[in-house]
């Protein structure tokens, strides 16, 4: 009967309905970063040839146009893989550095994971003749079937020796590959294996010390609040997390008692955990949700200390329906731009002096495993050659706001230096949540005990016998 | 604004796309087709009306190609029922699958930018008056529409002539057809309109609840998918799950602090499906029936309109001319 005529118009449907996607998908790149890979070239050329197809679409059949989208495709995987297969051939002629570097998010997430490919770039820049091999979105979502050392695997073939797993997520994996590949240097970021001793020779650890832009990023919203009541929007809770909030409310008390000379009892600091880094639904809560309710529940200031972007933009919606609110995004550099006018500015990670650092250092073969704990460039902590962290104000600071905050960075940098009247904000009294003592009355926190939220860490042996990290009395939300 | 105000507020807000997604699929399983393809299409028209917002700056255009991208899957989904005689919940659990792709794949070089929003309209004098003001009028257009939806259907299904006609072709389309009604080209027009709804939805997403594309609207699409069932396909049952849902995410979120109640957040998450399935269970049991029969006889009829638990009698199949 009408069957053929039935299955063309099928086929027909499907075609309208991907090149009407296709028509949505438009050439939007001008966040690419701009040091061509061989994969990004690839990867531009496919998206160059997907614009001139969206185009040609138009004119011309559906059913064709669909056909040749395939093709396309086709095509530019092709070229992708010839050009892979170059840069192979390319390592294999070199002498210089191969390094893999492990995402668990993409790599134009504008947060943490782009951080660390921008350190990648910026070795490739300063170390000559070394190249990056950059596995993205390294996560149990997206790669459910991929193994560490499966990624691991692939990287030393292709020339890798040194291997960089950018998540506190890899490690415990990161320590059970590097005793697989001896020969190959791993460095874990955010991991404290190698402060424990537990960690194979061949596994260093690198972090940076966002306490201080943390600290910053608290003085900014103390400097700013009108309510009196600052919400922080946290991932999971773990040491790193509660240290990051403790960190943010010291800076918040101090400065509404320093600077604004009221009384930092009445400042309402919550934090409210998602559960994850970034929004998983049916497993977190929402973070939009989470955003709203703060705001809801009288915060004007918004803290993030999530991966992605919900707080500022739910910040910047609630300020065009002209509310008097206020956010301070994170990780990334460039976060403020989503919503400039309502951003305090963003406390960011800089990975590459580090990166280049231990590269440098395998390379020379002077490397040895260590815990390193960067800390800011205090003569400019955004200097992108030296600093660890760095904090960039927004223009919801005022000019006098930005003198204060200049003030107080320059405090903590001599705090920081050791120097006479510097400001050092963990130092006691200071209690935990359920009473506990963190600091007698002037004890000064170590590293470590800063680093772990606990206070029976110095001696300890076992990171088993270390109490869990606890939030600071006076912040409100949940320590576990 | 109060507290309980804004917390009321949020919630009208963060269900809307739910509620019209949930009134679209209404619609079209009220005319006897399943559109299994909701969170797909949730999806692909969300980032959709982002990209296009951003590219053109029209707002309308946004809307408008996600209401398209809507129709277009509702319509695979129609066509491939009534003139391939394909099953409609393959066709649609197909199209979730590609239509989620589709969407990651297209909307990467607009993944985490800056989305555009729907401008904030508060409705003078009204939005003056206590507790229902913020509530229900200060918001933006799409979310009066959320509200405006609900009505319209209850009034268009329950109280128009076209709204019977509809609710025949999917109850039994047989004697539809034998009074002369054009089942097949009315599950198209209700399909599509079901679609658009859904489209909608998504546009209601990125520029108005989430803002922006950011490939976590997984998940919302099979919510809108069983509230039409939980709300037993009545309009404005329906609606009341979408807001129970959005209410009960914002009870999580408070509950986290309390001391009193320690309930994990995926335990509060899940409420409504075990609400869901107990609603079934109750549904299908026959105790409805049961309490009807010892109404007394005065209030049997609006007990039994009430009580009224069954699906579209003809929902998901096709129907044939003899």
């Amino acid at each position: 009967m009408f069957k053929k005529r039935t299955l063309i118009g099928l086929v027909l449907i499907l075609a309208l309905v991907l090149v009407l996607a296709l028509a949505a998908c438009g050439g939007d790149d001008d966040d690419e970063d701009k040091t061509p890979t061989p994969e990004a070239a690839a990867e531009e050329e496919a998206a160059a040839e997907e614009e001139a197809v969206t185009e040609e679409a138009a004119a011309e059949e559906e059913a064709e146009a669909e056909e040749e989208v395939a093709a396309e495709e086709e095509a530019a995987e092709e070229e992708a893989e010839v050009a892979e297969g170059e840069a192979e051939e390319e390592v294999a002629a070199e002498e210089g550095l191969t390094f893999g570097v492990v995402l668990v998010g993409p790599k134009d997430d504008h947060g943490w994971s782009q951080a660390h490919y921008d350190a990648g770039l910026y070795v490739e820049e300063n170390l000559p003749g070394s190249k990056m091999i950059a596995l993205e979105s390294m996560n149990s979502a997206d790669r459910p079937e991929t193994t560490l050392e499966q990624v691991a695997e692939d990287m030393v073939s292709q020339g890798a020796k040194v291997i960089i797993t950018t998540s506190a997520d890899f490690e415990v994996d990161t320590a059970v590959v590097a005793a697989l590949y001896p020969d190959v240097t791993f460095i874990h970021i955010s991991g404290d294996d190698v402060y424990w001793g537990i960690a194979p020779a061949n596994v260093g650890n690198i972090m940076g010390q966002m306490e201080y832009g943390k600290m910053i990023a608290g003085c900014a919203a103390a400097l700013k609040t009108e309510t009196g009541s600052i919400g922080y929007v946290g991932p999971l809770i773990d040491p790193e997390t509660t240290r990051l909030v403790n960190s943010v409310y010291l800076g918040a008390r101090y400065c509404y008692e320093t600077y604004r000379e009221m009384d930092p009892a009445e400042l309402k600091f919550t934090v409210t955990w998602i559960g994850f880094w970034f929004n998983i639904p049916g497993v977190t809560l929402d973070p939009t949700e989470v955003s709203n309710a703060m705001l809801d529940d009288g915060a004007d200031v918004l803290i993030s200390g999530i991966d992605t972007t919900e707080a500022i933009v739910v910040a910047s919606q609630r300020a065009a329906e002209g509310e008097a609110v206020w956010a301070i995004p994170y990780d990334y550099k460039g976060a403020c731009e989503e919503a400039q006018d309502i951003c305090l500015g963003v406390p960011y990670f800089n990975w590459g002096p580090a990166y280049l650092g231990a590269l440098q250092a395998i390379q020379d073969g002077t490397w040895k495993p260590a815990w390193d704990w960067n800390p800011p460039d205090w003569d400019d902590i955004n200097n992108p050659e030296t600093t660890a962290v760095g904090y960039i104000y927004g223009d919801g600071l005022t000019d006098e706001n930005k003198t204060t905050l200049d003030e107080f960075i320059a405090a903590l940098a001599a705090g920081a230096k050791g120097e006479e009247g510097g400001l050092n904000l963990f130092v006691g009294p200071l209690n935990f949540q359920d009473g506990s003592v963190f600091l007698e009355d002037g004890q000064v926190a170590t590293p470590a005990e800063i680093w772990f939220m606990a206070n029976n860490v110095e001696g300890a042996e076992d990171p088993e016998t270390v109490n869990p990290p606890q939030l600071l009395e006076g912040v409100e939300g949940a320590s576990e | 604004m109060t507290g309980l105000e804004s917390t009321l507020r949020g919630i009208v807000r963060s269900a809307a796309p739910i509620v019209i997604a949930g009134q679209g699929e209404l619609i079209t399983e009220r005319a006897g087709v399943i559109n299994l393809s909701l969170d797909g299409t949730i999806m692909l028209s969300a980032m959709t009306a982002h990209v296009i917002a951003r590219e053109t700056g029209s707002l309308t255009q946004a809307v408008l190609a996600a209401m398209l991208v809507g129709m277009a899957v509702a319509f695979v989904v129609v066509f491939s029922s009534i003139a391939l005689r394909l099953s409609q919940v393959a066709v649609g659990f197909i199209l979730t699958i590609l239509c989620a792709d589709l969407a990651i794949f297209l909307g990467k070089p607009h993944f985490n930018q800056p989305g555009k929003e729907i401008p904030h309209a508060p409705i003078p004098v009204l939005k003056d008056i206590p507790l229902l003001g913020p509530v229900f009028f200060d918001h933006n257009i799409l979310i009066y529409l959320s509200l405006l939806l609900v009505v319209a259907v209850l009034f268009y299904i329950y109280r128009t002539r076209p709204g019977l006609t509809l609710r025949s072709i999917g109850e039994q389309p047989e004697a539809a057809f034998v009074r002369g009604t054009p089942v097949q080209l009315l599950r198209y027009v209700y399909t599509l309109a079901g679609g658009a709804l859904v489209g909608l939805a998504g546009a209601t997403y990125s520029l108005s609840v989430k803002l922006g594309w950011k490939e976590d609207l997984s998940g919302e699409g099979w919510i809108a998918l069983a509230i039409v069932i939980f709300g037993l396909w009545m309009p404005g049952r329906v609606a009341l799950g979408a807001y129970l849902i959005a209410g009960l995410r914002s009870v999580a979120i408070d509950l986290q602090d309390n001391d009193v109640i320690d309930l994990p957040a995926q335990i509060v998450n899940m409420l409504p499906w075990f609400l869901m399935i107990i609603t079934l269970m109750i549904a299908t049991s026959g105790v409805l029936e049961k309490v009807v029969r010892f109404t007394p006889d005065r209030f049997k009829p609006a007990a039994r309109r009430f009580l009224r638990a069954a699906p579209p009698r003809a929902l998901g199949t096709p129907f044939e001319k003899h």
